[in-house]
């Protein structure tokens, strides 16, 4: 089972960590990959609850915790923070 | 066509320029205007470039490279959002209109720290003078009708020490000189792409240390349901869609500069600006404005000849294939302070494509031109 996200193939569970704008989306997807964790930036989806047009990042279940510590040390403090379900949908908010 | 007008624009580019141009024209859309591949490509190109230009002036964030139509924009930006009516501001005595004719319209009271041309040590000692009780300074980094290099570092550390505003006009700097923007301190530095860092027309920088008031509002791809212009950078200052195609040009400039490094580039520029300077100086009559102290001044060089006009020196050039600039080069104040304001100058300014065979072909020319009158 997977689904796509900006024309990628993903398998889940995936997480969605939600950025002020595309740029910082794209500072974080740098911060990640170059401490070999894969991101994707996407645009955010319905039910993220952003004043629209936001940008996140899209990270696996097993590199979340990891992310979440380089963000913080990057200083781009991580927004909120939402699980994906197996067809891309939201699921539920893990982080605030 | 020997192209001798860099300081306007720089019309040769790398072949790699060309290229990005076209990829991009053929395959990306618009950064934060959806989340599909042509949206996303021109998305990671845009922030290539911010990431490229964070890095050439020594920066870790690049949301705080802005992109804009060209210098001028940039200016604009800069001046409009730390500039009240009736603020003392201090100047050079170089700058450009793009300077002088924002600070006239916000209404503020402009104090030129005169001093000569090629003289450093006079330049911070005017600056010394003028900067306490000022609210803003505005300094050229390069002056774009003669080429001299003002003594930045030092104005802009007198400036922290009496605790004045600095905004750098980097339009004739940027990609000829090194620029560190924290070690200076100053609150913005503007820029064009189409001069020394050899991107396309309608490109330029702002540099910000912090935030700005945006110059225009509008969509921005981001906090679409506010009515207020985001607060965060870059978009809070990007209203509209991006010059992508141009941004593409900028990015292959700005790698290029970079792959070869503003010292080779410059000392090219320098030995072109000198030669020339030698052979026009045999012409009798004619002033060349050269300083003894090549670092100095960089690959612009201004004349003036006792018997031709600036203008018809210009025009015959051009019409045997040598093209340079004549006239006040939008810089009336700069040329108050040479005392050229009266006659404007002829000025041949170089680019790292521009060879020691152009300029010998450029001189002779000169002098065949000013010996017929």
């Amino acid at each position: 089972m997977g689904y796509e996200i900006a024309g990628r193939r993903c398998s889940m569970p995936h997480y969605l960590i939600m950025c002020r704008s595309l740029t910082y989306a794209q500072r974080a997807a740098r911060v990640l990959e170059r401490i070999g964790i894969t991101a994707i930036v996407t645009k955010a989806p319905q039910g993220t609850g952003h004043e629209g047009c936001a940008y996140c990042v899209k990270v696996s279940e097993k590199r979340l915790a990891e992310s979440l510590t380089a963000l913080k040390n990057a200083d781009l403090g991580p927004g909120k923070v939402f699980m994906l379900g197996p067809g891309g949908e939201i699921l539920h908010e893990v982080r605030k | 066509m020997i192209y001798l007008d860099s300081a306007a624009t720089s019309l040769q580019k790398p072949r790699s320029v060309e290229r990005a141009m076209m990829s991009a024209m053929r395959s990306m859309a618009s950064p934060g205007r959806g989340g599909h591949r042509p949206a996303m490509l021109a998305a990671d190109m845009a922030f290539d470039c911010r990431a490229e230009l964070a890095g050439f002036f020594h920066m870790e964030n690049p949301e705080r490279i802005i992109f804009t139509m060209n210098a001028t924009h940039a200016l604009n930006i800069a001046i409009h959002s730390c500039v009240r009516r009736g603020d003392r501001v201090i100047v050079s005595g170089f700058e450009h209109n793009a300077v002088v004719r924002p600070l006239h319209t916000v209404g503020a009271e402009v104090k030129i720290a005169a001093s000569p041309m090629f003289e450093p040590q006079a330049a911070i000692e005017a600056f010394a003078k003028n900067l306490p009780g000022a609210d803003i300074a505005v300094c050229c980094h390069v002056s774009n009708v003669f080429g001299y290099v003002l003594p930045l570092p030092e104005i802009a550390q007198l400036c922290r020490q009496h605790g004045v505003t600095l905004i750098v006009d980097a339009s004739q700097s940027a990609g000829v000189l090194d620029i560190n923007f924290p070690q200076l301190g100053a609150e913005y530095i503007a820029m064009p792409g189409h001069k020394g860092l050899l991107g396309p027309q309608g490109t330029g920088v702002l540099v910000c240390r912090d935030s700005a008031l945006p110059l225009m509002q509008g969509g921005t791809g981001s906090n679409s349901a506010a009515i207020e212009m985001p607060d965060f950078l870059p978009d809070r200052l990007e209203a509209g869609t991006h010059n992508i195609t141009g941004i593409a040009g900028l990015l292959a400039g700005v790698r290029y500069v970079r792959e070869n490094g503003t010292k080779k580039l410059l000392r090219h520029e320098r030995d072109l600006g000198q030669m020339l300077a030698k052979r026009l100086m045999q012409i009798p009559g004619m002033e060349v404005f050269r300083s003894e102290e090549p670092t100095y001044q960089t690959g612009v060089l201004s004349v003036r000849h006792r018997d031709i006009t600036c203008e018809e020196l210009a025009e015959r050039l051009g019409a045997n294939g040598v093209a340079i600039r004549a006239g006040l080069h939008c810089s009336p104040t700069a040329h108050r302070t040479a005392d050229t304001f009266d006659t404007g100058t002829a000025r041949f300014s170089f680019s790292p494509f521009n060879t020691m065979n152009e300029i010998q072909h450029a001189a002779a020319l000169t002098a065949e031109i000013v010996n017929k009158e």
